[in-house]
């Protein structure tokens, strides 16, 4: 028999999506998205402590329909980051292994941070001025 | 909606696999080509579908994936069963390790419709039609269902997994009260089947340092042990970026034990000693 290269048996183009990793994936997303966000509020801030018109067209595109999703989509990545944040605390603390808590806990940061989100938003819209 | 026990099956229907292309982080020669079908045999009733992963070391082929047939009014109730049925009815040279055939040895540790169980203790009328069967995830294959185990069992060595500690006085046992006996319990029933570490994410990604769930709670078992005078010694060799912080507590070998145990909280145990012996 020939030596030959062994092939790799499949992990992630076959394993099923479970709570468990569902979060995890999301929670990195989250926190690049969380990055990106952020060095954008900081050119926002920049530009509106600098005044002129540079502000106006960032300020405009981010209230463009488009803007507004990917604002709904930043406040969703900080609450769920955060909530599973606080979740990974716990786990720092050795506190809600066992496998029911672990769905638990992680079925109440779903719930928790598209309850925020979206509170959030419904006061934020509610505000004068913002239509 | 909540999972109690790990061998509960997955519910949700929505997501059987991540969207990814199925050729994603994977080398040409480990892509899976479309296989070949073994029908039922004539007049069989209760026919259910087993898509087996399948690779021939011996011809140029890439890996394929054949769909079996196979009638389970003639065959015995575990999908260890049907595998074995398979192999001596169907197609004999289909490949798969197995010993004791009832959850003890962890030979029979495979994917089975997307997460890692021993195929003894699955019951084919638990599994969704067709059954998919691969290999334990991320391993080199050597044939069919069989994956080279070396490296992991090389990890499992290198966490030296003895007791350490000075010889005895001659006149007695090393004792040990029931209350620091029952610290161990949760850890020493691990059988090493690896079905946690071949469904860590964080071992896929970096599997070459990353010690891996099965490993760590050996580590674990280790440290826990009153017995063992090594535990400074331990915890500086596990005190790494890689061996054990690539630990994400993804919980994916929670969920997979097999044996019910809980590798993802004797890691944080881990991770607390570290946090706090710097005081």
């Amino acid at each position: 028999m020939t030596e030959r290269t062994r092939p790799r048996s499949p992990h992630v183009q076959i394993y099923r999506p479970q709570l468990t990793s569902v979060l995890s994936f999301t929670h990195r997303l989250s926190g690049i998205a969380l990055s990106v966000g952020g060095v954008i509020l900081v050119v926002w801030l920049l530009l509106a402590a600098a005044g002129g018109s540079a502000f106006g067209g960032l300020n405009a595109a981010l209230g463009s329909w488009f803007g507004r999703l990917l604002l709904f989509l930043w406040t969703f990545a900080l609450f769920f980051h955060l909530c599973n944040g606080i979740r990974h605390l716990f786990w720092d603390a050795v506190l809600g292994f066992e496998l029911a808590n672990i769905y638990r806990s992680g079925w109440l940061v779903v719930v928790a941070s598209t309850v925020l989100t979206v509170l959030t938003w419904v006061i934020a819209m509610s505000m004068p001025g913002v239509a | 909606m909540i999972i109690r026990r790990s061998e509960e099956q997955p519910r949700w229907t929505l997501l059987r696999r991540f969207p990814v292309p199925r050729g994603f982080h994977a080398a040409s020669r480990s892509r899976v080509q479309a296989g070949r079908e073994w029908p039922a045999p004539e007049g069989a009733g209760n026919v259910k579908r087993m898509q087996v992963y399948r690779y021939d070391p011996e011809g140029d082929e890439r890996p394929r994936v054949d769909t079996f047939h196979v009638d389970l009014d003639e065959c015995g109730p575990m999908l260890l069963d049907a595998l074995i049925k398979i192999k001596n009815q169907i197609d004999p040279t289909l490949t798969f390790r197995r010993s004791c055939r009832e959850g003890v040895c962890g030979s029979c540790a495979m994917n089975i419709n997307g997460t890692n169980w021993l195929a003894c203790t699955r019951a084919l009328d638990e599994l969704d039609d067709p059954v998919t069967v691969y290999p334990l995830n991320n391993l080199d294959v050597i044939k069919d269902l069989v994956g080279d185990q070396s490296h992991a069992f090389a990890q499992y060595a290198a966490i030296r997994p003895w007791l350490r500690a000075s010889p005895p006085p001659k006149d007695r046992e090393r004792l040990q009260s029931p209350e620091q006996r029952r610290e161990l319990d949760g850890y020493y029933e691990c059988i090493l089947c690896f079905c946690c570490t071949s469904g860590c994410p964080s071992h896929w990604w970096n599997g070459d340092r990353f010690l891996g769930p099965a490993v760590l709670l050996q580590a674990w078992r280790w440290l826990a042990d009153s017995r063992d005078e090594a535990t400074g010694e331990r915890l500086d060799e596990l005190e790494d970026p890689f061996r054990l912080y690539r630990c994400h507590t993804i919980l994916n070998c929670t969920r997979t034990c097999p044996k019910g145990l809980n590798p993802g909280k004797a890691i944080a145990e881990i991770k607390r000693k570290l946090l706090e012996r710097q005081g």
